[in-house]
């Protein structure tokens, strides 16, 4: 038996704010709300890296959360998928080029979906979680790893790992 | 032969169970909700991911927890005393414990605590309900209670309501949800668990359903009916329950199931015992 065709049927979901303005956070809970109740496809708010398949990161990654962000990544176990949500989360927004913010989450982590727009309609969301599906049916569950992971690190000035 | 019919497929009804409760849940809400299967699509889901420990003592006591689980219902069901299941049970919540104060995440560590907090909230009040269904039908044994030709739940109304209000404790609904807290320490004691290993915690869970339902089941005596319609009415109320209430403090748990609802117990055996 094919194993990770139930993948698609259970895409749990780890919700997590780099500092945005909680526009895109609101958009997520109006999509777990009645009008489009994302659980009718079983996808859950986990809360909790070690369950999740889908790391949906919205914000800018401010200083204090790349750190967090990277940590979070890396407990997921795989296969995951990272989502970056609304224009902050691709470049920085309207946060772009500020002192305290590293440009968007690619720059730490690994993103394979975006779902673009400021704030993005939930009906988006669902567009980019679906998508998301896609990718993790084809994603093996091997190690991955962060590419140039030591050059984060020094970046980041992570010492105990 | 049905009650090792139910044993052998305790996870498999447990899911059903679950996948219903969620069903329950969202049109409560005013939501459509998960397929029934969805508990069976995240087993499926969660033996395909990458297994991923904290330590081998953590995860051992995961799959523990599940095998006291199902031990404990076949203990209960296959015909021994009521009172060696309740036994089991406390071991197969304390190996949940071990495991949980293990690791060194604080959340983990509280939810265990919280969780022995539960126990002892609940088990005495189990230990009283054997004791009353002994001295009801005149034996621990499950066939016997089977087969005693009365009304236990008229005998014993008292218990039956404290039994009813220990339930959210066990199974963890609100307002007794203190050990794992979604909103506040993600889970509890399974926390730190993931792939496989959260598989055999989250499976354990659904095992427990059929072992509570079991006990309002024997409430029916050999009226079979009687017990049917207990387990639905004790569904329906404790999802409610659920659904309506918000999660109260650990130490307004331990004082209320100590000083209302043991009581409330202990004055119905009296009752029994002064009546025969
Ligand atoms: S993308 Fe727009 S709505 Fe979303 S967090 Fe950034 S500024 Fe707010």
């Amino acid at each position: 038996m094919k194993l990770n065709k139930f993948r698609k049927k259970s895409p749990w979901i780890l919700h997590y704010n780099t500092g945005g303005c909680n526009g895109c956070d609101i958009e997520i809970l109006a999509s777990l709300a009645p009008k489009y109740d994302i659980e009718r496809f079983g996808a859950l708010n986990k809360g909790n890296p070690k369950q999740a398949d889908i790391l949906l990161v919205t914000g800018p990654v401010t200083k204090r959360c790349k750190d967090v962000l990277r940590r979070l990544y890396l407990q997921m176990p795989e296969p995951k998928v990272v989502v970056a949500m609304g224009a902050c989360g691709h470049g920085g927004g309207v946060f772009r080029n500020f002192y305290h913010v590293e440009n968007g989450v690619d720059n730490i982590i690994p993103v394979d979906v975006w779902i673009p727009g400021c704030a993005p309609r939930p009906e988006a969301l669902i567009d980019g979680i679906v998508e998301a599906i896609e990718i993790l049916q084809t994603k093996s569950k091997e190690k991955e790893y962060i590419r140039n992971h030591n050059e984060i690190i020094d970046k980041l000035g992570a010492k105990d790992d | 032969m049905i009650n090792l019919l139910i044993t052998i497929f305790a996870p498999v009804l447990g899911g059903f169970v679950f996948g219903i409760e969620r069903i329950i849940k969202a049109r409560m809400q005013s939501r459509i909700g998960p397929p029934v299967l969805q508990p069976f699509y995240d087993f499926f889901k969660l033996m395909d991911k990458r297994a991923y420990i904290i330590h081998s003592l953590h995860a051992l006591m995961g799959i523990m927890y599940f095998i006291a689980e199902w031990f404990t219902l076949a203990v209960l069901l296959l015909g021994n005393d009521l009172l060696i299941a309740v036994f089991f049970h406390v071991i197969a919540v304390l190996a949940l414990v071990i495991g949980a104060s293990s690791v060194r995440s604080p959340y983990s560590v509280l939810g265990g605590l919280r969780e022995l907090m539960h126990m002892i909230s609940y088990e005495p009040l189990m230990v009283l309900m054997a004791v009353s269904f002994y001295l009801i039908t005149g034996s621990f044994d499950i066939k016997t209670i089977l087969s005693f030709n009365g009304y236990p739940i008229f005998q014993m109304p008292l218990v039956f309501f404290a039994f009813l209000l220990v339930i959210p404790m066990m199974l963890q609904k609100s307002p007794f949800d203190i050990a794992e807290a979604h909103q506040e320490i993600i889970g509890g004691p399974e926390i730190e668990y993931s792939g496989p290993f959260y598989e055999a915690v989250y499976t354990g869970k659904w095992i427990e359903y059929i072992y509570v339902f079991t006990f309002v089941f024997l409430f029916g005596g050999n009226h079979y009916w009687l017990g049917i319609l207990l387990v639905i009415f004790t569904f329906i109320f404790v999802n409610l329950l659920d659904n309506s209430t918000a999660r109260l403090d650990y130490r307004k748990m331990v004082k209320f199931s100590w000083f209302v609802l043991i009581p409330l117990a202990v004055l119905n055996i009296i009752l029994i015992a002064m009546w025969r």
